[in-house]
């Protein structure tokens, strides 16, 4: 018997927790606890937990040509001939951050070469230099504009030991957590009352749905009162993908890029590792949009809606058993014990075929290592942040209706099984509505009806959440109409 | 020939083996030899990662085994599980062999194909708390660690140089560093219900730091010994007095001290307040399903009353599932802590259990792991 194991990080969000993968001689995968990670001393959350059901073989992408499996060398030639054939001002190029500082640097060679810059999901902004981690547990007074159980679960024993050395939690938002000490449902404007001050931390998120109008605010908030920002980010290289994108250039956000989808700008699209059906709060809006493009390119790891709807499909190795290196949120680099290059043979080969020069997995590592050495010094990580006037978006809900509010999880994207699959409503709204534990409540919306099991939560009259991407919804807050199954 | 109770010292013949290994390398050598004489068809070894990480394998390849000697007091894993449905031999620490008494119990473990190396085992550390210790507390660069060992009550750190530097455990512990929690209170430090219990305890005059001290437990460890001496990778010699007395007070130390954290943690609580206790250590659970996952006590799979009763849309903060698992382990918890060290709310859930099961498992006098005796709750209580 013969096992491989493979040293790795989780794939889940950006806090990189570390953990080893086991390969039995039958391909079965399990996890073992890497109790040396200073990220997360070996635990896992229920993500990471699953992540044998993630990497399971069935979910691995394969190599396709319109529909049908080809070997890696034909995807590659399909692919250099959508990328000749294509108005360069029409392609776009996306990677969120679900790979390999070395992929990503790759990546971004090839848009080099098609003369464009690869959009990252986020817009370009002014961000602060990344903390550590461990500095949660320094704060005297924390506030939380995440829930930290739900969206980013290791950090929650980081709070705890905020809370055990003194420090005063105040989640601001709608729903109740137990380490907080108070829950405050606050309005930007509102945001003085939290009495911050330079022993104060704000832990806060950017991902592509985020709203830019809050995220200015919460940078404004800890400009004005002198608190430290911690941003977490969803995806397990999300600062690499950041770092190693063209450095000059325009980045948008992700709903825009798919409205220059839907407006025929972007004619053909090339992914690394990021899906917009999953990444898109509205799936079905997001299948719409991809249907216009003249071309669309997968190269990734897994399998996904956008697999099944590309012309070509580039497979890459599994993250676990990649070659290559990632930037959790605190900057720190980690590296995998694998020794899987696909990815980056695949885009060399894909540069070279356009033009470009063929490059090794070596050679990108070095340019990575540069450039995270050069970022240290660099005018980018001592930018100082200021707040901006984007106003916060807001969805006008009819009086009888209900806001459906995601509670964003970054294991969204995934899209994987969970049994999460229940909505947040609170005691009078069950009462109102006649439902009974145990049952369901359906919930009726522009994009049809959707029947769920409930979980009653003191949070405000008026409010369904949700930790679990639902296909009703129509962005990030979505008017509907609910009652008894 | 050797004989079940026989207490004697002994060590490798191969000198790169004795070299390397902990304690002249006599474990290594029995493993190999078990192996290499077809006594099993595999064996459970920690494959190095560093000083302070190691990730358990099964192998059937005698230089695995032999490249893994080497003590790794900083590597808190629980090997029981990976003794499920196999024909091996398998070191481990006290609360290793109690993981797989646990599991022959469950019929998961076929105990007579599986061959048990105790190690005896005053407590484990985390590698990242380790490290961060050896920096503050011994200013001694991680890097340069070459080995550890525990001696009259304190910790013994060697560096390359060969320097030793010794901190008294107490000292460390209070300083928030030093043994996990479930090692301070554990009371079993020799593995007699291994086949072997083996240590340094009791190695003295020039052997010691060069050979192991080897209790034969049973039949099962008369095999395995007279296979390594027949085979030629063993030599050993009858213990002294000196050293059986020896080894004794060194247990009965480390045992003391045992008892005396077991007072501090396992404070009486009162049945009025019992359930708010348990509900407030669980408020933070994330519902990973980790600690299950772990439980080298555990053999339900996926599959389980713990989890089929509970659901996340439970308004409860403590859910069915934990309550199912206390139950559960009440008679089987054997405290080995590979719950709280992999719960990422750093819930203390070995402790939460082993206070739930301290109660029953002393009025029955039972203690989980050690025999493959059936657990009393089980029986019919006579009237």
């Amino acid at each position: 018997m013969k096992e491989m194991i493979y040293q790795t990080i989780c794939p889940g969000c950006g806090v990189g927790c570390g953990l080893f993968i086991r390969e039995n001689d039958e391909g079965k995968l399990s996890i073992d606890h890497m109790k040396s990670s200073p990220v997360n001393l070996g635990k896992l959350c229920r993500f990471g937990m699953k992540l044998p059901h993630y990497y399971a073989k069935a979910n691995n992408a394969e190599n396709m040509v319109d529909g049908s499996a080809v070997d890696a060398e034909t995807a590659i030639k399909a692919a250099v001939d959508i990328l000749k054939d294509a108005d360069t001002d029409s392609v776009a190029l996306l990677s969120v951050g679900n790979t390999s500082n070395e992929e990503q640097m790759a990546f971004t060679k090839l848009a080099e070469t098609l003369g464009t810059v690869v959009q990252t999901g986020v817009q370009k902004m002014c961000m602060p230099e990344p903390r550590t981690l461990a500095g949660i547990e320094k704060a005297k007074k924390i506030v939380l504009f995440v829930d930290p159980y739900v969206q980013y679960p290791l950090i929650v024993r980081r709070l705890l030991a905020a809370k055990q050395n003194g420090a005063h939690v105040i989640s601001v938002g709608t729903k109740p957590l137990n380490l907080a000490d108070e829950t405050l449902d606050l309005k930007p404007e509102q945001y003085g009352e939290l009495e911050l001050d330079s022993e104060s931390l704000i832990i806060a998120d950017v991902h592509p749905n985020s709203d830019a109008g809050m995220v200015s605010y919460v940078k404004a908030l800890a400009k004005g009162t002198g608190a430290g920002l911690q941003f977490m980010k969803p995806f397990m290289n999300s600062n690499g993908a950041a770092l190693l994108a063209n450095k000059d250039g325009s980045r948008i956000g992700l709903a825009e890029l798919m409205e220059d989808i839907e407006l025929g700008n972007i004619r053909t699209l090339v992914t690394l590792d990021s899906d917009p059906v999953e990444l898109m709060p509205d799936a079905e809006a997001a299948i719409e949009a991809l249907k216009k493009l003249d071309k669309l390119i997968v190269i990734s790891s897994v399998k996904g809606p956008a697999t099944g709807m590309a012309d070509v499909v580039i497979a890459t190795d599994p993250v676990y058993s990649k070659a290559g290196t990632f930037l959790n949120v605190e900057d720190s680099l980690q590296k995998n014990s694998g020794t899987g290059k696909a990815g980056v043979d695949a885009l060399s080969l894909l540069n070279a075929g356009i033009g470009g020069k063929t490059f090794t997995h070596d050679e990108m590592n070095y340019l990575v290592m540069k450039t995270i050495e050069a970022s240290k010094d660099g005018p980018s990580g001592k930018m100082q942040c200021s707040g901006t006037d984007i106003a916060v978006s807001s969805t006008d809900i009819p009086e009888d209706m209900y806001e459906l509010r995601y509670l964003y999880n970054p294991f969204m994207w995934s899209d994987r099984e969970d049994d999460n699959d229940f909505v947040l409503l609170n005691r009078n709204t069950v009462k109102k509505l006649g439902l009974k534990k145990g049952g369901c409540v359906n919930l009726k919306g522009e994009k049809g009806e959707l029947k769920m099991r409930f979980r009653v939560e003191s949070i405000p009259d008026g409010l369904v959440l949700t930790a679990k991407k639902l296909s009703i919804a129509k962005g990030v807050s979505t008017a509907i109409s609910m009652e008894v199954c | 020939m050797v004989e079940v109770g026989d207490r004697i010292i002994g060590y490798s013949t191969d000198t790169g083996v004795r070299n390397k290994g902990a304690s002249g390398g006599l474990v290594t050598a029995v493993l190999a030899a078990a192996l290499e004489k077809g006594l099993v068809e595999e064996v459970v070894v920690l494959k190095h990662i560093s000083e302070y990480e190691a990730v358990p394998i099964i192998t059937s390849d005698v230089n695995e085994v032999l490249a893994s000697a080497g003590s790794m007091h900083t590597v808190p894993v629980n090997l029981a599980k990976y003794a499920v449905g196999k024909n091996v031999a398998m070191p481990g620490k006290a609360c290793d062999i109690r993981g797989v008494i646990e599991q022959a119990k469950r019929n998961e473990v076929d105990i007579d194909n599986t061959y048990l190396i105790g190690l005896n085992c005053g407590g484990t550390m985390y590698p990242v708390q380790t490290r961060e210790m050896l920096i503050n507390m011994y200013e001694i660069d991680p890097e340069d660690v070459t080995g550890e060992n525990i001696e009259k009550g304190n910790l013994i750190i060697r560096t390359r140089s060969g320097e030793e530097k010794g901190i008294s455990i107490d000292e460390l512990e209070e300083a928030g560093y030093g043994r996990r929690e479930s090692c301070r209170y554990c009371d079993v430090k020799i593995p007699v219900n291994a086949d072997l219990a083996c240590g340094n305890w009791g190695v003295i005059g020039e052997l010691s730091g060069n050979a192991t001290f080897c209790e034969v437990m049973n039949e099962k460890g008369v095999r395995l010994l007279e296979n390594a001496i027949e085979a030629g990778f063993i030599e050993v010699q009858p213990a002294s007095d000196k050293a059986i007395a020896i080894r004794e007070k060194v247990n009965n130390v480390m045992l003391s001290m045992s008892e005396k954290w077991s007072e501090k943690i396992f404070t009486e609580i009162p049945d009025s307040e019992r359930t708010r206790y348990y509900m407030e250590q669980f408020a933070d659970c994330i519902d990973c399903g980790a600690c299950k996952e772990v439980c080298p006590a555990c053999t339900c799979g996926e599959d389980s009353k713990c989890t089929m009763y509970h659901n996340l849309e439970d308004n409860y903060r403590m859910s069915m599932f934990h309550m199912v698992r206390l139950m559960h382990l009440s008679d089987s918890c054997i405290g080995c802590g590979q719950c709280t060290d992999v719960c990422p709310a750093d819930i203390p859930v070995t402790t939460i259990f082993r206070r739930f099961a301290e109660k029953s498992q002393k009025k029955y006098n039972y203690k989980a792991g050690m025999t493959l005796e059936r657990p009393p709750f089980l029986e019919v209580m006579p009237r």
